[in-house]
């Protein structure tokens, strides 16, 4: 048994600390505010503090500490994407999780499962070689394998599909991890404010004053705040924000939903993803089965379930494991998508001066958390946008160079 | 399943529909410049509200505009459209 | 075991005493009846202890008997995590409890227990990492501990077909509300259908009301007025899963689901004891009253012998009675109100010599040796601010405690249907406040806990669902009482030892929410994901409220502010294999797709369709197989299915000036019998679909279209035309038309015999189009030349299709015809130099970048993408797809599709299609490569799997007969 839990056991008064202050009021002036207290806020805050030693800080949340897409998504950590743009970002950011643990001082249950992207088309058998090209190229981690060494590392497959769209290979990714999601927040969180950044949470943004051109200040259900410096870190509720600002941004909302299972004794370590049937799944160390499949039809505000995703998820599902028929699900979530057209993010400066933004996360945003702190953190401090991000600039839609992700990221959680 | 009211149909479920996104108007081309153009092809109008957009009743083939609440997902009319008599374009007001 | 707790027949019990069930568990021999759930029978044998709870493997036992159960969750073999409360026990199964070592009673994971004082909330987030190399390790341990049941990797998916269904009011729940609710909408004339997740209606009438003389009866005659209600069914063992948009609710009963559209719904679940919460309040023995009654008067089993009650309302006083009534010693009622019940219970209770103890809260139970049960409890006065005077403890004797402290009500779907509720600080619960339009509820969901009174909210709730669908309009509802408050507001005991629990499905205790809310998780969500209350198999259906009041208490703030965790399906878990129905997985043939099983071809998908990839041949290799269609059309005659193109007729005034909108090239000056190539792009330049238009008329058109964007590009062309205002009709005919592509040197040859068009070059040229017979079967005929012959597209009707390709493969039969697939037409293609679109353009890909430049006329007024590719071709061309070759000499190891163009150390390209071709017999391909090293001549390396670098260089397309003289024979 570690030390610590020897400790904690015979100390008789529970010792640990309080993770996150709850400041009693806001301060006049802050030199950053950052809107939104998700892992890449917060994230942001932290680096931003230890690297910068930028310290008067606020964040703001409408809710709770990693209460948005930080803790509704299904937890997965890769870096296995199609242009080198993208692979050398999320390669930053599995490079980060990996030591997150050890940085932040919080066990984040990182643990390295390996990742199938499976092919059932020798369409997708070919953009699954693409990424593995561009990613062994860039020292990540992927190769391309046949079904017969997926069922070695998978047994329990039907590569048969139940007869209906064959497994033909895969896109391996040995470094895919799951990590416990919420806890990345709290590390953050506890380790930004222990530097001195103030975390306000259930304080809504509702204005954002701009005069020539140049942030001044944040109004909030709190009253209002002067800054010259904003960052807007919200997600699914970004075209709100850029609405306060004035910026036009090609940011589309839809949900997307996910589904756990009861608590089942170890039996799958990889994560596995089919495009083709929609899907992706994991077993999370607590042993539920982790879901998700892909994003709703339409534009929606809202965390609603519905039926249909769930009905059509567990068919495909089947068809992979037809054993998990008596397995249950238990609980239904969704969360709000922020979409761009070639599934890259948008980050860094904008037309703005003092606004920055971290959006267009789309469905794969909780992977980028670690890289986003950093990049995010330098942009912010240096008013210029780190070298990592520059391609994701809002301005590559006027200029018409957008980043096409979409091979690798649409249902690649 | 939610239901869905195609203006020759009648109510069905959304699974029949198709959305078509946002209606936007295209700007008078020769008229653009590049930027606006540019803000036309890429940018939306994101934020929530009610919503006017197309819808496809794909058995049927039916285009047609609805009018939505985008955050309680709740369709308020759908019609045809009509060219002399346009959906006027962007977010409207929250209902 | 130890002797058998069952009852002699009750009244209204729910087994069946002549049909016994024999089963085992964890080994040994037990029986029950017909109507047992397995905990019950397992009860009735003696066996106290179900379970080992999920962290510390403590010894758990009935508790709920309502689905809350989870630590008695068991497997039999075949199934996993079965929930023993609510089960039917089957004859000559083998249950087994989950998440053992080493089996129940001995399970080594017991000492656990002993440990927990070093397993602090969210221990493990604070440890394990240091060093992160060891964490692996750790994880291995703490993921196998965790985890319920296992799985059986043989298990068969049973495939159910799933029902739909609709009523005008679905009534969720057949207690006394319910009922009363479903009886009121169906005589209001509306069709109805109610639901219970009991085998059995009734609700608490069904074990509540046994020491009620008022009760009795009541139940019958609810089911008899039921019963007379020919538009009203009554339908148990059915579990509302999930409330749905637009009043879409999943039902499901066993395997099966059920989608119920309804008009209205009438919520009236009930509600779900909470316990009160002190030192070992998990054990074997600690019950929920309820669920101690559900023992007694469903399954006719003693729950104990000598129980202390613990209460703050009339039901602790109404399951005492219960008790006494079949002789069970009722060790004392502790009543945590300081003045008692209120009601004539009070009197009933006296009479019957129990004795009661005012203004009293249990603070410890004492465990029995091995936590298997309870021998006593320590009773402690409460002060006036609701705390316990530790120091003035009383132990009583008992074998059990029958808690009645309060419930939560079963709001689950009522919140997902939009109901908001509010805490009511006169009932302690929280009630409906507002409801979305036509849902409703009634009885304790409602806050209205008197029989009489729930029966008048049901009528209440259904009379209001008949006139909110406009079936009836009375001019008064009736108005039910709320209450009596039945809920104690703080039930909670804090105990320094610990084990005070407050979610039973995750082990989590009082002290870990003061922990964790001491560390800052002080919202109710962040306490949630803290501590993981509430997200156990039964979601904190019994361990929710007690967490919030808790919070409140902490935070110094009320039960209201602080709020309730989101509600979400499922009410309870489902299976998948309900979920998934009987898999449908519909794909699409075309009409010779018998044709090609017979002649071996393999089959892959394109969108929903079958194709052909390559006719199979024994002996030979896939390779092998490939080169020989290649080889016949290149030196004799070969045919392939292109049925499933897409196949679009335009036609009307505008139908030409409509294409040249849609397309990059012109077609109003397109000769009638003449085709075009057809180049499309979206908005913003970018190349999304091509094909072929043919000129059938003056205002008729012909468009084909990829096989995977033939819906799409129909759909989006129907849009255009809207709203373009354009004058024109537009057909898929997709699915109407079969198609073949009948090409090599000897087509005309096979042709010509079977038709009525003049096929001759001078007639009917390259790029020309007719119509006429083939077979007899009407026909269109395309002179194209996707794969480099002498070739004519044939489209006939769907249903003429296989006859005119059966004449054509039997004519061609003299001339060596032979069927080929997508791989060798892909092979052909590329000696053409010719690009597949998504294959060889990516999501991004302009024409100029593809070198489809030509397809492009700029001097139209619009066409979509015009606007976009002026601005890009304002900036250099960044990237070009060539042509390649490896040279005729090459015979290394080939590169694939995908593999990258590296100079320098640098990806500067890819390649997109790649063969060697049977007709150079070289290695050729077409690759993106930047557009200063795009021209002809230009080597370069191409990366393969290995890591080796192969020569290859940029050569002139096409390949293979560039001056087409091949297609214009």
């Amino acid at each position: 048994m570690p030390l610590k839990l020897l400790k904690f056991g015979l100390s008789g008064k529970y010792a640990e600390p309080r993770m996150f202050r709850t400041p009693e009021k806001m301060r006049d002036t802050y030199d950053l505010v950052i809107i939104g207290a998700g892992g890449h806020g917060l994230a942001a805050a932290y680096h931003l503090a230890k690297d910068y030693g930028m310290t008067n800080i606020a964040v703001l949340d409408k809710g709770y500490i990693g209460g948005g897409n930080t803790g509704r998504n299904t937890a997965i950590v890769r870096s296995n994407y199609l242009t080198p743009e993208g692979v050398e970002f999320y390669k930053e950011s599995v490079r980060l999780f990996s030591q997150l643990s050890t940085e932040l001082d919080l066990n984040l249950f990182y643990t390295e499962r390996g990742h199938f992207t499976l092919a059932h088309s020798d369409a997708s058998l070919r953009t699954m070689r693409w990424r593995a090209e561009v990613n062994k190229h860039l020292d990540v981690n992927s190769e391309v394998i046949g079904p017969r060494e997926i069922s070695k590392l998978c047994p329990y497959m039907d590569l048969s599909c139940g007869g209906h769209a064959p497994v033909v290979g895969a896109l391996w990714h040995p470094p895919g991890s799951i990590i416990r999601h919420d806890a990345v927040a709290w590390g953050y969180a506890r380790e930004a404010c222990r530097r001195g950044v103030e975390i306000f949470q259930k304080t809504a943004v509702t204005g954002i004053d701009i005069v020539d051109g140049q942030v001044t200040g944040v109004q909030t259900s709190r009253g209002p705040i002067k800054a010259r410096r904003v960052l807007s870190a919200v997600a699914g509720y970004t075209p709100r924000i850029t609405k306060m600002v004035g910026i036009r941004t090609p940011i589309v909302i839809q949900p997307l939903q996910a589904c756990v299972t009861e608590p089942l004794k170890p039996w799958l370590d990889q994560i596995v993803v089919s495009a083709s049937l929609h899907i992706y799944v994991s077993q999370s160390s607590r042993g539920e089965l982790v879901m998700g499949a892909s994003l709703d039809p339409y534009e929606l505000h809202s965390e609603r379930s519905t039926l249909d995703f769930v009905e059509g998820l567990v068919d495909h599902l089947l068809d992979l494991f037809p054993f998990l028929g008596n397995v249950k699900v238990n609980r239904q979530w969704a969360g709000m998508s922020d979409m761009t057209p070639d599934y890259s993010p948008i980050m860094g400066t904008t037309p703005i001066k003092g606004f920055y933004l971290d959006t267009g996360w789309g469905t794969w945003g909780f992977k980028a958390t670690a890289v986003c702190g950093t990049t995010m953190a330098y942009t912010v401090a240096q008013d210029d946008d780190h070298h990592l991000i520059r391609p994701f600039n809002l301005s590559r839609f006027g200029d018409y160079t957008l980043v096409g992700e979409k091979g690798a990221a649409s249902v690649g959680h | 399943m939610k239901i869905m009211t195609c203006p020759i149909n009648g109510p069905r479920p959304v699974q029949e529909f198709v959305y078509g996104g946002e209606y936007r108007p295209m700007p008078d081309e020769p008229a653009a410049s590049d930027a606006q153009w540019a803000d036309y092809i890429f940018n939306r109008s994101g934020e929530p509200g009610l919503s006017r957009e197309w819808w496809y009743h794909a058995p049927s083939g039916t285009w047609f505009i609805a009018e939505r609440d985008n955050v309680k997902d709740v369709v308020l009319k759908t019609y045809l459209f009509d060219r002399a008599n346009p959906p006027r374009a962007g977010k409207g007001a929250t209902p | 075991m130890s002797e058998s707790k069952r009852l002699p027949p009750q009244f209204g019990e729910w087994i069946d005493r002549g049909s016994p069930v024999r089963f085992t568990f964890e080994g040994a021999a037990c029986e029950g009846f017909a109507g047992d759930t397995v905990s019950s029978a397992l009860h009735a044998g003696g066996a106290l202890m179900l379970g080992r709870s999920f962290k510390y493997h403590r010894p758990r036992g009935v508790h709920s008997l309502a689905n809350h159960d989870v630590n008695a969750m068991f497997e039999d073999g075949t199934d996993t995590n079965i929930r023993a409360d609510v089960t039917a026990v089957r004859d000559g199964a083998e249950y087994r409890a989950v998440n053992t070592v080493g089996g129940l009673a001995n399970d080594r994971l017991r000492i656990m227990d002993a440990f927990s004082r070093f397993l602090p909330v969210g221990f493990y987030y604070k440890t394990f990492h240091r060093p992160m190399s060891l964490f692996p390790f750790w994880e291995r341990q703490l993921r196998s501990a965790a985890g319920l049941g296992k799985i059986d990797g043989n298990h068969k998916r049973n495939r159910t077909p799933k029902r739909y269904d609709w009523c005008d009011v679905l009534v969720i729940g057949a207690g006394p509300s319910g009922l009363s609710a479903a009886i009121a909408a169906a005589r209001a004339g509306a069709s109805v259908v109610c639901v219970d997740e009991n085998a059995r209606p009734g609700g608490t009438l069904s074990y509540a009301y046994g020491s009620e003389p008022a009760a009795q009866g009541r139940l019958d005659e609810l089911l008899k007025a039921a019963a007379s209600l020919p538009n009203l069914s009554i339908r148990c063992n059915t579990l509302a899963a999930g409330y749905y948009a637009d009043h879409w609710v999943a039902l499901v009963d066993g395997g099966k689901m059920t989608k119920m559209r309804t008009r209205a719904v009438v919520f009236a679940q009930g509600a779900a004891e909470q316990p009160s919460v002190f030192r070992h309040n998990d054990l074997p023995g600690v019950m929920l009253a309820s669920g101690a009654q559900r023992l007694l008067r469903r399954y006719s089993v003693r729950p104990f012998e000598s129980p202390l009650v613990v209460t703050a309302n009339a039901d602790g006083y109404r399951a005492a009675l219960d008790f006494a009534s079949i002789g069970i010693h009722v060790a004392g009622i502790v009543d945590l109100r300081p003045d008692g019940e209120p009601s004539d219970l009070d009197e009933r209770v006296k009479a019957a010599h129990i004795t009661i103890h005012h203004g009293q809260a249990v603070y410890e139970a004492v465990p029995r040796d091995g936590l298997v049960g309870i021998k006593a409890a320590v009773v402690c006065p409460l002060d006036k601010q609701g705390e316990l005077d530790t120091d003035d403890g009383l132990t009583i004797a008992c074998d059990g405690i029958a808690m009645s402290v309060g419930w939560a009500g079963a709001d689950g779907l009522l919140y997902q249907a939009g109901g908001r509720m509010k805490y009511s600080d006169e009932f302690e619960q929280f009630v409906p406040e507002t409801m979305p339009a036509g849902v409703f509820a009634a009885g304790r969901v409602n806050g209205v806990f008197a029989l009489d009174q729930k029966l008048i909210d049901g009528e209440r709730a259904g009379l209001s669902a008949a006139k909110y669908l406009g079936l009836s309009s009375p001019s008064t509802l009736p108005e039910a009482r709320r209450g009596p408050r039945s809920t104690h507001p703080y039930p909670i005991f804090y105990h320094p030892k610990g084990k005070a629990f407050i979610d039973l499905d995750e082990d989590v205790q009082l002290k870990d929410l003061v922990n964790a809310e001491t560390e800052g998780f002080d919202n109710i969500e962040l306490l949630k994901r803290y501590t993981t209350f509430g997200m156990g198999p039964s979601q904190g259906k019994i361990a929710n409220a007690n967490t919030v009041r808790v919070l409140a208490r902490l935070r110094k703030q009320s039960v209201g502010e602080t709020g309730v965790p989101t509600s979400r399906p499922f009410w309870h878990p489902v299976r998948m294999d309900a979920l998934a129905g009987r898999g449908f997985h519909p794909h699409r043939h075309t009409p010779m797709h018998s044709f090609h099983e017979s002649h071996g071809a393999v089959f892959m998908l394109a969108g929903d369709w079958q194709r052909p990839a390559y006719y199979a041949r024994p002996g030979r290799s896939r390779e092998e197989c490939i080169t020989t269609e290649v080889e016949a059309v290149r030196h004799q005659v070969g045919m392939i299915d292109v049925g499933t193109l897409g196949k679009i007729e335009i036609s009307g005034p505008d139908a030409g000036a409509f294409l040249e909108r849609i397309y990059t090239g012109r077609f109003t000056n397109l000769k009638v019998g003449s085709t075009r190539y057809a180049l499309m792009c979206d908005e913003s330049g970018v190349v999304i679909d091509d094909g072929v238009v043919a000129r059938l008329g003056e205002d008729r058109f012909y468009a084909t279209t990829t096989t995977s964007a033939a819906a799409s590009v129909y759909r989006e062309m129907q849009r255009y035309a809207i709203v373009w205002g354009m004058n024109l009709t537009l057909v898929n005919a997709t699915g109407l038309y079969g198609g073949m592509n009948l090409a090599g040197p000897f087509a005309r040859r096979v042709l010509q015999p079977l038709t009525d068009i003049d096929a001759s070059e001078t007639a009917f040229p390259y790029m020309g189009m007719r119509e006429g017979t083939l077979a007899d079967v009407p026909a269109r005929f395309l002179r194209v030349g996707f794969v480099g012959e002498l070739g004519y597209e044939v489209h006939v009707p769907a249903n003429c299709a296989k006859h005119a390709w059966d004449a054509l493969v039997s004519a061609g039969g003299a001339f060596g015809i032979r069927p080929f697939g997508v791989e060798a037409q892909r092979v052909l293609r590329l000696e053409k130099g010719h690009a597949i679109v998504s294959q060889d353009t990516d999501g991004l890909t302009n024409p100029f970048e593809a070198g489809m430049e030509w397809a492009i006329k700029d001097d139209k007024p619009f066409f979509i993408g015009q606007r976009s590719l002026r601005i890009i071709k304002k900036r250099p061309i960044a990237r070009r797809l060539v042509a390649f070759s490896l040279g005729a000499g090459y015979h290394g190891n080939m590169p694939k599709e995908c593999h990258l163009v590296i100079d320098h150390g640098k990806i500067i390209g890819r390649v997109t299609s790649i063969a060697i071709s049977p007709t150079l017999h070289e290695p050729i391909g077409l690759a993106f490569m930047p557009a200063e090293k795009a021209a002809v001549g230009t080597p370069f390396s191409i990366r393969i799997d290995d890591g080796e670098m192969v020569a290859a260089r940029v050569v002139k397309a096409p390949f293979y007969d560039p001056h087409a003289a091949r297609q214009k024979m």
